[in-house]
Protein backbone atom coordinates (compact mmCIF):
# COMPACT_ATOMS: atom_id res chain seq x y z
CA UNK A 1 0.00 0.00 0.00
CA UNK A 2 1.36 3.58 -0.71
CA UNK A 3 1.85 5.82 1.68
CA UNK A 4 -1.12 6.82 4.20
CA UNK A 5 -3.54 8.90 3.26
CA UNK A 6 -4.38 11.48 6.06
CA UNK A 7 -7.69 13.28 6.34
CA UNK A 8 -7.77 16.36 8.67
CA UNK A 9 -11.47 17.07 9.55
CA UNK A 10 -14.36 18.01 12.65
CA UNK A 11 -14.67 16.07 15.02
CA UNK A 12 -17.99 13.94 16.01
CA UNK A 13 -20.64 13.69 18.51
CA UNK A 14 -24.11 13.01 19.15
CA UNK A 15 -23.28 9.56 17.83
CA UNK A 16 -21.50 10.56 14.61
CA UNK A 17 -18.24 10.50 13.50
CA UNK A 18 -18.37 14.01 12.53
CA UNK A 19 -20.86 16.32 12.96
CA UNK A 20 -19.30 18.42 9.63
CA UNK A 21 -21.56 17.26 6.56
CA UNK A 22 -18.62 17.52 4.04
CA UNK A 23 -16.03 16.14 6.61
CA UNK A 24 -18.59 13.19 6.92
CA UNK A 25 -19.19 12.72 3.21
CA UNK A 26 -15.81 12.11 2.84
CA UNK A 27 -15.25 9.62 5.72
CA UNK A 28 -18.33 7.30 4.55
CA UNK A 29 -16.63 7.28 1.14
CA UNK A 30 -13.58 5.84 2.12
CA UNK A 31 -15.81 3.74 4.04
CA UNK A 32 -17.60 2.22 1.35
CA UNK A 33 -14.52 2.34 -1.21
CA UNK A 34 -11.99 0.25 1.56
CA UNK A 35 -9.81 3.80 0.88
CA UNK A 36 -7.54 2.99 4.16
CA UNK A 37 -7.52 7.03 5.46
CA UNK A 38 -5.96 8.22 9.05
CA UNK A 39 -8.38 10.42 10.11
CA UNK A 40 -7.02 13.21 12.07
CA UNK A 41 -10.06 14.89 14.20
CA UNK A 42 -9.16 18.92 14.31
CA UNK A 43 -8.44 19.58 17.74
CA UNK A 44 -8.00 23.00 19.93
CA UNK A 45 -3.98 23.10 19.42
CA UNK A 46 -2.72 25.31 16.78
CA UNK A 47 -1.71 21.94 15.11
CA UNK A 48 -3.27 21.92 11.11
CA UNK A 49 -5.49 24.60 9.30
CA UNK A 50 -8.94 24.71 9.72
CA UNK A 51 -9.89 26.59 6.37
CA UNK A 52 -11.48 24.41 3.68
CA UNK A 53 -12.03 21.56 5.99
CA UNK A 54 -11.63 18.05 5.43
CA UNK A 55 -8.31 18.34 3.85
CA UNK A 56 -6.45 15.10 2.11
CA UNK A 57 -2.75 14.94 2.50
CA UNK A 58 -0.96 12.67 0.56
CA UNK A 59 2.50 12.38 -0.10
CA UNK A 60 2.79 14.57 -2.79
CA UNK A 61 0.18 17.27 -2.39
CA UNK A 62 -3.02 18.21 -0.83
CA UNK A 63 -6.55 18.48 -1.65
CA UNK A 64 -9.95 20.04 -0.45
CA UNK A 65 -13.17 20.38 -0.88
CA UNK A 66 -14.94 16.67 -1.02
CA UNK A 67 -15.89 16.52 -4.90
CA UNK A 68 -12.32 16.52 -5.56
CA UNK A 69 -11.04 14.48 -2.66
CA UNK A 70 -13.49 11.61 -3.99
CA UNK A 71 -11.94 12.21 -7.85
CA UNK A 72 -8.19 11.59 -5.85
CA UNK A 73 -9.73 8.47 -4.28
CA UNK A 74 -11.44 6.84 -7.35
CA UNK A 75 -8.21 7.89 -9.49
CA UNK A 76 -6.19 5.79 -6.85
CA UNK A 77 -8.68 2.75 -7.68
CA UNK A 78 -10.43 3.06 -4.74
CA UNK A 79 -13.66 3.34 -6.16
CA UNK A 80 -17.17 2.82 -4.95
CA UNK A 81 -19.40 3.02 -8.04
CA UNK A 82 -17.69 0.60 -10.54
CA UNK A 83 -20.87 -1.48 -10.53
CA UNK A 84 -23.03 1.57 -11.42
CA UNK A 85 -24.52 1.53 -14.80
CA UNK A 86 -23.85 4.86 -17.37
CA UNK A 87 -27.23 6.00 -15.95
CA UNK A 88 -26.72 5.65 -12.81
CA UNK A 89 -23.83 7.27 -13.05
CA UNK A 90 -25.48 10.32 -14.09
CA UNK A 91 -28.69 9.81 -11.84
CA UNK A 92 -25.69 10.10 -9.00
CA UNK A 93 -24.56 13.58 -10.48
CA UNK A 94 -27.98 14.73 -10.72
CA UNK A 95 -28.97 13.62 -6.93
CA UNK A 96 -25.92 15.43 -5.72
CA UNK A 97 -27.15 18.96 -7.71
CA UNK A 98 -30.54 18.36 -5.96
CA UNK A 99 -28.86 17.91 -2.75
CA UNK A 100 -26.82 20.93 -3.00
CA UNK A 101 -29.67 23.24 -4.15
CA UNK A 102 -32.37 22.14 -1.93
CA UNK A 103 -31.30 20.60 1.06
CA UNK A 104 -28.45 22.04 1.72
CA UNK A 105 -29.24 26.02 2.34
CA UNK A 106 -31.87 24.36 5.02
CA UNK A 107 -28.79 22.70 6.76
CA UNK A 108 -27.06 25.57 6.55
CA UNK A 109 -29.20 27.81 7.90
CA UNK A 110 -30.37 24.99 10.93
CA UNK A 111 -26.56 25.01 11.94
CA UNK A 112 -25.39 28.30 11.53
CA UNK A 113 -28.19 30.50 11.27
CA UNK A 114 -30.99 29.97 13.49
CA UNK A 115 -29.60 31.85 16.12
CA UNK A 116 -31.11 29.48 19.07
CA UNK A 117 -29.56 26.97 17.47
CA UNK A 118 -26.06 28.56 16.78
CA UNK A 119 -25.61 30.06 19.87
CA UNK A 120 -26.52 27.38 21.89
CA UNK A 121 -25.32 24.41 19.63
CA UNK A 122 -22.88 25.00 17.29
CA UNK A 123 -20.77 27.85 18.39
CA UNK A 124 -19.84 26.43 21.24
CA UNK A 125 -19.18 23.04 19.97
CA UNK A 126 -16.72 24.32 17.14
CA UNK A 127 -15.54 26.72 19.91
CA UNK A 128 -14.15 24.65 21.96
CA UNK A 129 -12.39 22.75 19.10
CA UNK A 130 -10.48 26.11 18.48
CA UNK A 131 -7.76 27.23 20.04
CA UNK A 132 -8.08 30.86 21.57
CA UNK A 133 -8.08 33.27 20.22
CA UNK A 134 -9.33 31.66 17.37
CA UNK A 135 -12.51 30.18 19.10
CA UNK A 136 -13.48 33.45 19.09
CA UNK A 137 -13.54 34.69 15.38
CA UNK A 138 -14.14 31.36 13.18
CA UNK A 139 -17.42 30.30 14.45
CA UNK A 140 -18.72 34.08 13.93
CA UNK A 141 -17.07 33.76 10.41
CA UNK A 142 -18.30 30.51 9.55
CA UNK A 143 -21.91 31.28 10.48
CA UNK A 144 -21.45 34.67 8.13
CA UNK A 145 -20.32 32.74 5.64
CA UNK A 146 -23.27 30.26 5.51
CA UNK A 147 -25.50 33.52 5.63
CA UNK A 148 -24.16 34.79 2.45
CA UNK A 149 -23.89 31.95 0.61
CA UNK A 150 -28.02 31.16 1.35
CA UNK A 151 -28.94 34.83 0.21
CA UNK A 152 -26.79 34.51 -2.40
CA UNK A 153 -28.08 31.69 -4.07
CA UNK A 154 -31.73 32.29 -2.60
CA UNK A 155 -32.11 35.90 -2.08
CA UNK A 156 -33.56 38.30 -4.51
CA UNK A 157 -31.80 41.73 -5.28
CA UNK A 158 -31.82 44.29 -4.49
CA UNK A 159 -33.07 43.47 -0.84
CA UNK A 160 -31.07 40.16 0.20
CA UNK A 161 -33.77 40.12 2.87
CA UNK A 162 -33.47 36.28 4.84
CA UNK A 163 -37.19 36.23 6.33
CA UNK A 164 -38.65 36.02 2.84
CA UNK A 165 -36.02 33.67 2.03
CA UNK A 166 -36.63 31.34 5.44
CA UNK A 167 -39.73 29.75 4.13
CA UNK A 168 -38.80 29.18 0.96
CA UNK A 169 -35.52 26.81 1.95
CA UNK A 170 -37.52 24.77 4.13
CA UNK A 171 -39.97 24.00 1.80
CA UNK A 172 -37.67 23.20 -0.66
CA UNK A 173 -35.94 21.07 2.23
CA UNK A 174 -38.72 18.88 2.99
CA UNK A 175 -39.91 18.63 -0.33
CA UNK A 176 -36.04 17.28 -1.17
CA UNK A 177 -35.83 14.85 1.64
CA UNK A 178 -39.80 13.53 0.54
CA UNK A 179 -38.25 13.09 -2.94
CA UNK A 180 -35.25 10.91 -1.59
CA UNK A 181 -37.54 8.67 0.73
CA UNK A 182 -39.41 8.49 -2.41
CA UNK A 183 -36.75 7.48 -4.94
CA UNK A 184 -35.03 5.43 -1.85
CA UNK A 185 -38.34 3.27 -1.30
CA UNK A 186 -37.30 -0.01 0.80
CA UNK A 187 -34.11 -0.79 -0.36
CA UNK A 188 -31.21 -0.66 1.63
CA UNK A 189 -29.24 1.63 -0.69
CA UNK A 190 -29.61 4.16 -3.64
CA UNK A 191 -28.33 1.33 -6.17
CA UNK A 192 -29.39 -1.87 -5.20
CA UNK A 193 -26.92 -3.51 -2.04
CA UNK A 194 -23.87 -1.78 -2.38
CA UNK A 195 -23.49 1.69 -1.41
CA UNK A 196 -22.07 4.10 -3.79
CA UNK A 197 -20.96 7.94 -3.98
CA UNK A 198 -24.53 9.14 -3.74
CA UNK A 199 -25.28 7.31 -0.57
CA UNK A 200 -21.86 8.59 0.94
CA UNK A 201 -23.38 12.22 0.21
CA UNK A 202 -27.08 11.67 1.10
CA UNK A 203 -25.62 10.28 4.81
CA UNK A 204 -23.21 13.08 4.92
CA UNK A 205 -25.96 15.79 4.75
CA UNK A 206 -28.65 13.52 6.36
CA UNK A 207 -26.86 12.48 9.17
CA UNK A 208 -25.79 15.63 11.21
CA UNK A 209 -29.42 16.64 10.70
CA UNK A 210 -30.77 13.24 11.98
CA UNK A 211 -28.19 12.99 15.06
CA UNK A 212 -27.81 16.41 16.43
CA UNK A 213 -30.19 17.45 19.22
CA UNK A 214 -30.78 21.10 18.24
CA UNK A 215 -33.38 23.63 20.08
CA UNK A 216 -35.16 24.34 16.93
CA UNK A 217 -36.03 21.24 15.10
CA UNK A 218 -38.42 21.87 12.43
CA UNK A 219 -36.11 19.79 9.53
CA UNK A 220 -35.24 17.55 11.82
CA UNK A 221 -38.95 16.72 12.81
CA UNK A 222 -39.84 16.22 9.20
CA UNK A 223 -37.20 14.05 8.65
CA UNK A 224 -38.14 11.95 11.36
CA UNK A 225 -41.14 11.03 10.28
CA UNK A 226 -39.28 9.68 6.59
CA UNK A 227 -38.26 6.15 8.53
CA UNK A 228 -36.28 4.80 5.39
CA UNK A 229 -34.04 7.65 5.38
CA UNK A 230 -33.57 7.46 9.28
CA UNK A 231 -33.31 3.77 8.81
CA UNK A 232 -30.75 4.16 5.94
CA UNK A 233 -28.37 6.71 8.35
CA UNK A 234 -28.56 4.23 11.06
CA UNK A 235 -27.66 1.24 9.08
CA UNK A 236 -24.67 2.60 7.73
CA UNK A 237 -23.86 4.17 10.91
CA UNK A 238 -24.18 0.83 12.64
CA UNK A 239 -22.49 -1.64 9.60
CA UNK A 240 -19.71 1.09 8.90
CA UNK A 241 -18.86 3.36 11.73
CA UNK A 242 -19.28 0.72 14.45
CA UNK A 243 -17.19 2.70 17.48
CA UNK A 244 -16.82 1.83 20.77
CA UNK A 245 -16.24 5.24 22.65
CA UNK A 246 -15.79 5.79 25.94
CA UNK A 247 -17.47 8.63 27.87
CA UNK A 248 -17.38 12.13 25.91
CA UNK A 249 -17.27 14.11 29.04
CA UNK A 250 -13.40 13.22 29.56
CA UNK A 251 -10.86 16.40 29.93
CA UNK A 252 -6.94 16.04 30.35
CA UNK A 253 -5.17 19.11 30.90
CA UNK A 254 -1.84 17.96 29.97
CA UNK A 255 -0.27 17.52 26.39
CA UNK A 256 -1.49 13.80 26.09
CA UNK A 257 -3.49 12.54 23.64
CA UNK A 258 -6.12 10.02 24.85
CA UNK A 259 -6.70 6.94 22.08
CA UNK A 260 -10.78 7.03 22.46
CA UNK A 261 -10.28 3.22 20.19
CA UNK A 262 -10.44 2.10 16.79
CA UNK A 263 -13.28 2.12 14.30
CA UNK A 264 -13.95 -1.11 12.86
CA UNK A 265 -14.38 -0.89 9.46
CA UNK A 266 -16.91 -3.61 7.85
CA UNK A 267 -13.67 -5.23 5.85
CA UNK A 268 -11.76 -5.47 9.29
CA UNK A 269 -9.09 -2.92 8.73
CA UNK A 270 -8.96 -0.35 11.53
CA UNK A 271 -7.67 3.60 11.83
CA UNK A 272 -7.60 4.82 14.94
CA UNK A 273 -9.50 7.93 16.05
CA UNK A 274 -6.86 10.28 17.34
CA UNK A 275 -8.89 11.91 20.31
CA UNK A 276 -8.03 15.50 21.36
CA UNK A 277 -6.78 17.46 24.01
CA UNK A 278 -10.21 18.27 25.64
CA UNK A 279 -10.63 21.41 27.12
CA UNK A 280 -13.90 22.93 27.25
CA UNK A 281 -13.74 26.79 27.35
CA UNK A 282 -17.44 28.18 29.07
CA UNK B 1 -46.43 52.28 8.94
CA UNK B 2 -47.15 51.75 5.46
CA UNK B 3 -43.78 50.39 5.02
CA UNK B 4 -44.61 47.76 7.58
CA UNK B 5 -47.79 46.99 6.06
CA UNK B 6 -46.39 46.61 2.51
CA UNK B 7 -43.84 44.68 3.53
CA UNK B 8 -46.58 42.49 5.26
CA UNK B 9 -48.12 42.25 1.97
CA UNK B 10 -45.05 41.32 0.11
CA UNK B 11 -44.41 38.51 2.48
CA UNK B 12 -47.49 36.79 2.89
CA UNK B 13 -49.23 37.59 -0.65
CA UNK B 14 -47.15 34.70 -2.58
CA UNK B 15 -48.44 32.54 0.17
CA UNK B 16 -52.63 32.97 -0.48
CA UNK B 17 -53.58 30.81 -3.16
CA UNK B 18 -54.75 32.44 -5.61
CA UNK B 19 -57.45 30.85 -7.69
CA UNK B 20 -55.92 31.63 -11.51
CA UNK B 21 -57.02 28.32 -12.41
CA UNK B 22 -60.55 30.17 -13.24
CA UNK B 23 -59.30 31.95 -16.06
CA UNK B 24 -58.13 30.23 -19.29
CA UNK B 25 -55.10 30.82 -21.27
CA UNK B 26 -55.33 34.60 -22.70
CA UNK B 27 -54.39 35.10 -26.32
CA UNK B 28 -52.34 38.25 -25.79
CA UNK B 29 -49.68 36.77 -22.79
CA UNK B 30 -46.21 38.32 -23.12
CA UNK B 31 -42.91 37.14 -22.52
CA UNK B 32 -40.59 40.20 -21.68
CA UNK B 33 -36.73 39.68 -22.13
CA UNK B 34 -34.08 41.88 -23.10
CA UNK B 35 -33.03 42.86 -26.74
CA UNK B 36 -32.31 40.34 -28.99
CA UNK B 37 -29.91 41.80 -31.37
CA UNK B 38 -27.66 43.50 -28.63
CA UNK B 39 -28.01 43.34 -25.44
CA UNK B 40 -29.23 39.70 -24.18
CA UNK B 41 -26.75 37.36 -22.63
CA UNK B 42 -25.61 33.78 -23.47
CA UNK B 43 -27.59 32.69 -19.80
CA UNK B 44 -30.80 34.97 -20.06
CA UNK B 45 -31.08 33.71 -23.63
CA UNK B 46 -30.99 30.28 -22.55
CA UNK B 47 -33.64 30.64 -19.88
CA UNK B 48 -35.58 32.38 -21.89
CA UNK B 49 -35.69 29.43 -24.29
CA UNK B 50 -36.32 27.42 -21.95
CA UNK B 51 -39.52 28.92 -21.35
CA UNK B 52 -40.14 29.49 -24.55
CA UNK B 53 -39.94 25.79 -25.27
CA UNK B 54 -42.05 24.54 -22.72
CA UNK B 55 -44.73 27.09 -23.21
CA UNK B 56 -44.79 25.52 -27.14
CA UNK B 57 -44.97 21.94 -25.52
CA UNK B 58 -47.96 23.08 -23.86
CA UNK B 59 -49.28 24.39 -26.83
CA UNK B 60 -49.76 28.33 -24.85
CA UNK B 61 -49.65 31.20 -27.42
CA UNK B 62 -47.12 33.57 -25.99
CA UNK B 63 -45.65 36.67 -27.43
CA UNK B 64 -42.08 37.28 -27.03
CA UNK B 65 -41.47 41.45 -26.31
CA UNK B 66 -37.88 42.83 -26.01
CA UNK B 67 -37.50 44.99 -23.48
CA UNK B 68 -34.11 46.49 -22.39
CA UNK B 69 -35.12 46.62 -19.12
CA UNK B 70 -36.78 43.69 -18.47
CA UNK B 71 -34.23 42.52 -15.79
CA UNK B 72 -35.69 45.48 -13.52
CA UNK B 73 -39.33 45.06 -14.64
CA UNK B 74 -38.81 41.24 -13.56
CA UNK B 75 -40.70 40.61 -10.36
CA UNK B 76 -37.90 38.56 -8.97
CA UNK B 77 -34.77 40.65 -11.00
CA UNK B 78 -34.55 37.52 -13.21
CA UNK B 79 -35.56 37.02 -17.01
CA UNK B 80 -37.30 35.72 -18.40
CA UNK B 81 -41.20 36.75 -17.15
CA UNK B 82 -44.23 36.29 -18.23
CA UNK B 83 -47.32 38.79 -18.03
CA UNK B 84 -50.38 36.96 -17.83
CA UNK B 85 -53.92 38.73 -17.06
CA UNK B 86 -53.28 40.51 -14.47
CA UNK B 87 -50.39 38.20 -13.08
CA UNK B 88 -46.75 38.66 -13.93
CA UNK B 89 -44.29 35.32 -13.10
CA UNK B 90 -40.98 34.84 -13.62
CA UNK B 91 -38.36 32.26 -13.97
CA UNK B 92 -39.27 28.50 -15.06
CA UNK B 93 -40.03 26.84 -11.66
CA UNK B 94 -42.50 29.50 -10.59
CA UNK B 95 -43.96 29.53 -14.20
CA UNK B 96 -44.41 25.64 -14.54
CA UNK B 97 -46.53 25.99 -11.36
CA UNK B 98 -48.27 28.66 -12.59
CA UNK B 99 -48.99 26.93 -16.06
CA UNK B 100 -50.10 23.75 -13.72
CA UNK B 101 -52.22 25.99 -11.50
CA UNK B 102 -54.09 27.04 -14.82
CA UNK B 103 -54.43 23.20 -16.07
CA UNK B 104 -51.52 22.54 -18.03
CA UNK B 105 -48.96 20.01 -16.94
CA UNK B 106 -46.15 17.88 -19.05
CA UNK B 107 -45.34 16.15 -16.23
CA UNK B 108 -48.55 14.32 -14.64
CA UNK B 109 -47.76 11.18 -16.30
CA UNK B 110 -44.41 10.28 -14.24
CA UNK B 111 -44.99 8.54 -11.41
CA UNK B 112 -42.97 9.80 -7.79
CA UNK B 113 -39.38 8.24 -8.61
CA UNK B 114 -39.15 9.80 -12.21
CA UNK B 115 -40.79 13.26 -10.66
CA UNK B 116 -37.80 13.09 -8.57
CA UNK B 117 -35.50 12.51 -11.07
CA UNK B 118 -36.57 15.08 -13.50
CA UNK B 119 -36.31 17.32 -10.52
CA UNK B 120 -32.59 16.44 -10.03
CA UNK B 121 -32.00 16.30 -13.37
CA UNK B 122 -32.87 19.67 -13.55
CA UNK B 123 -31.19 20.87 -10.80
CA UNK B 124 -28.22 19.32 -12.44
CA UNK B 125 -28.47 22.13 -15.07
CA UNK B 126 -28.70 24.64 -12.93
CA UNK B 127 -26.09 24.04 -11.07
CA UNK B 128 -23.43 23.13 -13.87
CA UNK B 129 -24.54 24.59 -17.05
CA UNK B 130 -26.08 27.91 -16.18
CA UNK B 131 -23.42 27.98 -13.72
CA UNK B 132 -20.88 27.72 -16.06
CA UNK B 133 -22.73 30.26 -18.70
CA UNK B 134 -22.64 32.76 -16.05
CA UNK B 135 -18.65 32.15 -15.21
CA UNK B 136 -17.93 32.26 -18.53
CA UNK B 137 -20.05 35.58 -19.17
CA UNK B 138 -18.64 37.26 -16.22
CA UNK B 139 -16.01 35.78 -14.76
CA UNK B 140 -13.85 35.25 -17.87
CA UNK B 141 -11.26 38.28 -18.84
CA UNK B 142 -11.28 37.59 -22.63
CA UNK B 143 -15.39 37.09 -22.71
CA UNK B 144 -16.11 40.08 -20.29
CA UNK B 145 -13.92 42.42 -22.10
CA UNK B 146 -14.85 41.74 -25.79
CA UNK B 147 -18.75 40.52 -25.50
CA UNK B 148 -20.61 41.38 -21.67
CA UNK B 149 -19.88 44.41 -20.94
CA UNK B 150 -20.72 45.58 -24.25
CA UNK B 151 -23.44 43.78 -24.84
CA UNK B 152 -24.70 44.43 -20.95
CA UNK B 153 -24.43 48.39 -20.89
CA UNK B 154 -25.18 48.75 -24.82
CA UNK B 155 -29.03 50.66 -24.35
CA UNK B 156 -27.27 52.88 -21.89
CA UNK B 157 -25.69 56.25 -22.32
CA UNK B 158 -22.18 56.60 -20.55
CA UNK B 159 -21.09 56.29 -18.13
CA UNK B 160 -24.15 54.02 -16.81
CA UNK B 161 -23.56 51.59 -19.21
CA UNK B 162 -20.02 51.02 -17.65
CA UNK B 163 -21.46 51.57 -14.12
CA UNK B 164 -24.35 48.76 -14.26
CA UNK B 165 -21.82 46.55 -16.12
CA UNK B 166 -19.07 46.50 -13.51
CA UNK B 167 -21.98 46.12 -10.75
CA UNK B 168 -23.22 43.23 -12.26
CA UNK B 169 -19.77 41.64 -12.70
CA UNK B 170 -19.08 42.22 -8.85
CA UNK B 171 -22.40 40.98 -8.05
CA UNK B 172 -22.21 37.62 -9.76
CA UNK B 173 -18.55 37.18 -8.91
CA UNK B 174 -19.77 37.31 -5.19
CA UNK B 175 -21.87 34.84 -6.15
CA UNK B 176 -19.50 32.59 -7.52
CA UNK B 177 -16.90 32.79 -4.73
CA UNK B 178 -20.17 31.84 -1.72
CA UNK B 179 -20.90 28.60 -4.18
CA UNK B 180 -16.94 27.69 -4.13
CA UNK B 181 -16.42 28.35 -8.02
CA UNK B 182 -14.52 31.39 -7.16
CA UNK B 183 -11.19 30.02 -7.53
CA UNK B 184 -11.90 27.68 -10.82
CA UNK B 185 -10.35 28.03 -13.52
CA UNK B 186 -12.17 28.42 -16.82
CA UNK B 187 -10.63 24.34 -17.64
CA UNK B 188 -12.04 23.44 -14.74
CA UNK B 189 -15.32 25.10 -15.35
CA UNK B 190 -15.31 23.11 -18.77
CA UNK B 191 -15.08 19.89 -17.62
CA UNK B 192 -17.60 20.38 -15.30
CA UNK B 193 -19.93 20.85 -18.08
CA UNK B 194 -18.53 17.99 -19.91
CA UNK B 195 -19.23 16.22 -17.23
CA UNK B 196 -23.02 17.53 -17.07
CA UNK B 197 -23.03 17.15 -20.83
CA UNK B 198 -22.01 13.45 -20.37
CA UNK B 199 -24.37 12.51 -17.87
CA UNK B 200 -27.59 14.53 -19.94
CA UNK B 201 -26.20 12.32 -22.76
CA UNK B 202 -26.51 9.00 -20.98
CA UNK B 203 -29.95 9.84 -19.55
CA UNK B 204 -31.03 10.59 -22.60
CA UNK B 205 -29.86 7.93 -24.30
CA UNK B 206 -31.85 6.69 -27.27
CA UNK B 207 -34.96 8.17 -26.49
CA UNK B 208 -36.43 10.96 -28.19
CA UNK B 209 -37.45 13.07 -24.85
CA UNK B 210 -35.82 12.53 -21.50
CA UNK B 211 -39.00 10.63 -20.11
CA UNK B 212 -39.23 8.84 -23.56
CA UNK B 213 -42.00 9.79 -25.58
CA UNK B 214 -43.45 13.02 -24.29
CA UNK B 215 -41.23 16.17 -23.15
CA UNK B 216 -41.03 17.44 -20.05
CA UNK B 217 -40.00 20.89 -18.90
CA UNK B 218 -36.69 19.02 -18.14
CA UNK B 219 -36.58 18.54 -21.48
CA UNK B 220 -37.18 22.48 -22.19
CA UNK B 221 -34.77 23.37 -19.81
CA UNK B 222 -31.87 20.93 -21.62
CA UNK B 223 -32.47 22.15 -25.16
CA UNK B 224 -32.78 26.12 -23.85
CA UNK B 225 -29.50 25.65 -22.64
CA UNK B 226 -27.76 23.36 -24.90
CA UNK B 227 -29.32 25.30 -28.34
CA UNK B 228 -28.44 28.56 -26.80
CA UNK B 229 -24.83 26.97 -26.02
CA UNK B 230 -24.58 25.76 -29.67
CA UNK B 231 -25.87 28.58 -31.49
CA UNK B 232 -24.60 31.85 -29.33
CA UNK B 233 -20.82 33.17 -30.95
CA UNK B 234 -18.27 33.35 -28.19
CA UNK B 235 -14.69 34.36 -27.86
CA UNK B 236 -13.68 30.95 -28.33
CA UNK B 237 -15.78 27.83 -29.19
CA UNK B 238 -14.66 25.15 -26.55
CA UNK B 239 -17.63 25.40 -24.65
CA UNK B 240 -19.73 24.53 -28.14
CA UNK B 241 -17.05 21.88 -28.65
CA UNK B 242 -17.90 20.14 -25.25
CA UNK B 243 -21.95 20.26 -26.17
CA UNK B 244 -20.69 18.41 -29.66
CA UNK B 245 -19.29 15.79 -28.39
CA UNK B 246 -22.33 14.23 -27.75
CA UNK B 247 -24.80 13.21 -31.10
CA UNK B 248 -27.63 12.27 -29.20
CA UNK B 249 -27.74 15.81 -27.73
CA UNK B 250 -27.38 17.17 -31.16
CA UNK B 251 -30.27 14.99 -32.39
CA UNK B 252 -32.38 15.83 -29.48
CA UNK B 253 -32.10 20.15 -29.97
CA UNK B 254 -32.55 19.46 -33.78
CA UNK B 255 -35.82 17.34 -32.93
CA UNK B 256 -37.25 19.79 -30.94
CA UNK B 257 -36.28 23.12 -32.40
CA UNK B 258 -37.95 21.65 -36.10
CA UNK B 259 -40.77 20.26 -34.07
CA UNK B 260 -41.70 22.89 -31.74
CA UNK B 261 -40.63 26.31 -33.51
CA UNK B 262 -40.93 25.03 -37.01
CA UNK B 263 -37.79 25.69 -38.83
CA UNK B 264 -37.39 23.81 -41.81
CA UNK B 265 -33.62 23.73 -41.34
CA UNK B 266 -31.86 23.82 -38.23
CA UNK B 267 -29.42 26.51 -38.07
CA UNK B 268 -26.99 24.69 -35.28
CA UNK B 269 -24.17 24.15 -37.85
CA UNK B 270 -21.80 21.12 -36.73
CA UNK B 271 -18.54 23.01 -38.35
Amino acid sequence: MAAPLELSCWGGGWGLPSVHSDSLVVMAYAKFSGAPLKVNVIDNTWRGSRGDVPVLTTEDNTISQPAKILNFLRKQKYNADYELSAKQGADTLAYIALLEEKLLPAVLHTFWVESDNYFTVTKPWFASRMPFPLSLILPGRMSKGALTRILLTRGEPPLYHLREVEAQIYRDAKECLNLLSNRLGTSQFFFGDMPSTLDAYVFGFLAPLYKVRFPKVQLQEHLKQLSNLCRFCDDILNSYFRVSLGAFSCVNRNEQQIDFGEVHSHDSTTCKLIAPDWRYSK
Amino acid sequence: MCLLIWLVIDIFLPCVPVSTAAEPWPENATLYQQLKGEQILLSDNAASLAVQAFLQMCNLPIKVVCRANAEYMSPSGKVPFIHVGNQVVSELGPIVQFVKAKGHSLSDGLDEVQKAEMKAYMELVNNMLLTAELYLQWCDDATVGEITHARYGSPYPWPLNHILAYQKQWEVKRKMKAIGWGNKTLDQVLEDVDQCCQALSQRLGTQPYFFNKQPTELDALVFGHLYTILTTQMTNDELSEKVKNYSNLLAFCRRIEQHYFGKGSSSIRLS
